[in-house]
């Protein structure tokens, strides 16, 4: 079973986090102070890491810099109230993975959670991924379907690519839109929507079992029919 | 605000000329004044001289009357006074004045003429101040004397008006000028630095020197009030962005809730309910956001990620995320990029902006319509990047209404929105320095940015 350390100073906060990461399989210990925080990520082997922003004792820049330069490379998953995006450049260029701005939803840490913990597994270098009958060559730039071409324009072949990198996971609209396009602010959930309804149109066509999703209220999941 | 580049239209240059003219008139009524008494004085004074020789004359015997008169005259050879003998029909019998002069006073009293000289050398008259007495034998002595010293003084008090109105007029109104340019120079400092403070950075104060004349006062007074509207608005700020900071921690732990609920509940009458809160909540969180970036944007912070600005590949992106949108609804969407000049700002702040810009264009055109995203390099060598489209447009009166927030038109009232995306473009805008504007009419509106480009040091 995976295991999260949660480095939070909020009791509220880091109650959810657990309740949240455990109920999506993760074993989740939760510490409240920076010092401590540093001192059990340095010691003990986690398969990913939540860390606010801001903690008594040790700020979460300096913690994720001090895992760094010590070449620990546990995934880190910022959590801060600092929403500015110059923010969000400091906590990755720190070492940060990913960044979530508070207040946030449980799913979607769970989401971006899974998305990380899945980034360190070898099948993230995979040059062909595979969910069902779907294909894709990262290097040929094709994808097939049942072992027919589809005709993918490159964003979709970015948007499918991300999907199936992260396949049975959730993602959320804003995750498709930082991954795909690679900015970070709220575009409105509406277009991401229209480009998830044409990738679903190419790749699930008639007769075939449906691999998209919509997840109601999170949203969207590749994942082979049930 | 209109330049202070002309000197002449400061107030002190004004103020110098009014009281150079003012001087100016003073000196001339003043001199003419005392020109006008000293002319009657020494009128008066050559006056009792042509009587007192008239009587004289008139007393001496009368049959030597011709020779005293030609006497007289062979005498006078500065011309100091002139004589004259005439008969009863205006002959000359004796002396140097060639004719009775028409001016005469029959009555006796001195008056101006201008007389006719025997002297041949000169045939024009000249001007003098004349008597005449008619003899009892019907003979007629006239006396003149030229007004060349009356006219002399005249001459002489107008030259000293004229050097006193050149030495005092030329370098005062040169000092003036040089006087003006310091107040001129720190009227414009302070309208550079207005320049920020217009554009809505309240932080810049006016220059203020050590001398604390009127101007350094008003600039102090301006000072202290933009600090007391700093310090009142940024208290009207921190209370809106503090209640929709505060507000999203218990939104967000209640669209958890109701959410969990939902999954509970899926595919039930009620589970469509909660869905539909939880879609509402996110509808609210969303406006908190938006309006937490405004003020994000506002607080002009943001420099940090400045870097050379491929404003096409930002506008391709643009145009790539929303081409979907625009193609399900049938509607044109075109993109056209001219060669642009070298920019400087955020690329994310910009994608950002256009996506908002176009996100707009395309919500308001109706199916079938028309999108275009357009950038070109303008007369003044600015990147001018357009977006039209074929919508109802914007009235001409909500025109600059729009960019505040939530602002909404009686056409937008019916879409969804929330009256922020504009005022975020406006503040992403400003940010970079550039310039926003809308125009367009009836068939569709048209944003316009216009991006001056980096100035190569």
């Amino acid at each position: 079973m995976p295991r999260a350390l949660v480095i939070e100073d909020d009791e509220v906060t880091a109650r959810d986090i657990v309740a949240e990461l455990s109920a999506h399989g993760l074993t989740a210990e939760w510490v409240a102070n920076g010092r401590d925080g540093l001192t059990r990520a340095l010691a003990d082997g986690y398969d990913i890491i939540t860390l606010d922003r801001m903690l008594p004792g040790m700020d979460g820049i300096d913690i994720v810099s001090a895992l760094r330069e010590r070449r620990i490379d546990t995934p880190v998953l910022m959590i801060s109230a600092l929403s500015d995006v110059d923010e969000r450049v400091r906590g990755l260029r720190a070492g940060g993975d990913d960044y979530l701005t508070k207040p946030f939803s449980p799913d979607e840490l769970a989401a971006r959670a899974e998305v990380l913990l899945r980034r360190r597994r070898p099948a993230a270098n995979e040059t062909r991924l595979r969910v069902a009958d779907l294909e894709l060559d990262l290097v040929r730039h094709n994808a097939l379907r049942g072992g027919q071409p589809l005709t993918l324009l490159p964003t979709e072949f970015r948007l499918l690519e991300f999907l199936m990198r992260n396949a049975g996971q959730v993602v959320t609209r804003q995750m498709i839109f930082e991954h795909v396009w690679g900015f970070h602010f709220d575009p409105g959930t509406n277009v991401i929507d229209v480009h998830i309804g044409r990738l679903r149109r190419k790749i699930d066509g008639a007769g075939q079992a449906p691999l998209i999703r919509t997840v109601r209220g999170s949203g969207y999941l590749l994942a082979p029919a049930d | 605000m209109r330049p202070l580049t002309d000197a002449w239209r400061s107030a002190t240059s004004r103020l110098i000329l009014i009281y150079g003219a003012l001087f100016a008139i003073w000196c001339v009524v003043l001199l003419g004044v005392v020109q006008w008494e000293a002319s009657r004085y020494l009128s008066r004074v050559v006056d009792q001289m042509l009587v007192a020789r008239i009587h004289y004359l008139e007393g001496t015997d009368a049959r030597n009357l011709p020779d005293t008169v030609a006497t007289a005259s062979a005498v006078d050879v500065q011309g100091f006074m002139r004589v004259g003998l005439f008969d009863a029909h205006g002959r000359r019998v004796a002396g140097n004045i060639a004719r009775v002069p028409d001016e005469l006073s029959e009555d006796g009293t001195v008056t101006s003429v201008k007389a006719m000289l025997v002297d041949a050398s000169r045939d024009t008259p000249m001007r003098a101040r004349g008597i005449t007495r008619e003899l009892p034998d019907g003979r007629r002595l006239v006396v003149i004397k030229d007004s060349t010293t009356i006219d002399g003084l005249g001459a002489i008090i107008r030259r000293g008006l004229l050097w006193g109105l050149s030495l005092t007029l030329i370098p005062g109104v040169l000092g003036g000028v040089l006087i003006a340019r310091g107040p001129a120079r720190r009227i414009r400092a302070i309208q550079q630095a207005m320049e920020p403070i217009r554009e809505g950075d309240l932080s810049v104060r006016l220059p203020v020197s050590r001398g604390g004349d009127e101007v350094d006062l008003l600039a102090a007074t301006v000072n202290t009030t933009l600090g007391e509207i700093e310090r009142l608005l940024g208290e009207v700020k921190g209370v809106s962005d503090n209640i929709a900071h505060d507000l999203r921690t218990p939104l967000t732990r209640m669209r958890t809730r109701l959410y969990r609920l939902q999954q509970q509940f899926a595919e039930t009458p009620e589970g469509d309910q909660l869905e539909a809160c939880v879609a509402e909540i996110d509808t609210v969180l969303g406006r908190f956001r938006a309006l937490l970036r405004v003020s994000e944007l506002e607080d002009r912070q943001r420099s940090a990620c400045f870097e050379e600005l491929d404003i096409g590949a930002v506008l391709r992106n643009v145009h790539d995320f929303y081409a979907p949108l625009a193609e399900d609804r049938g509607q044109a969407f075109e993109i056209r990029l001219d060669k642009l000049p070298p920019l400087r700002g955020d690329p994310q702040l910009m994608f950002e902006a256009f996506a908002n810009l176009v996100g707009n264009a395309i919500k308001f055109t109706p199916d079938g319509g028309a999108v275009r995203l357009v950038a070109t390099t303008d007369a003044a060598g600015d990147a001018r990047i357009d977006i039209a489209d074929t919508g109802p447009g914007i009235p001409e009166g909500e025109r600059e209404a729009v960019f505040r927030r939530f602002y909404r038109g009686d056409e937008t009232r019916t879409k969804p929105g929330c009256g922020l995306g504009l005022a975020i473009v406006s503040a992403i805008v400003r940010l970079h320095g550039y310039s926003l504007s809308v125009g367009g009419d009836e068939k569709g509106a048209v944003f316009s940015v216009t991006c001056p480009p980096v100035v190569s040091s």
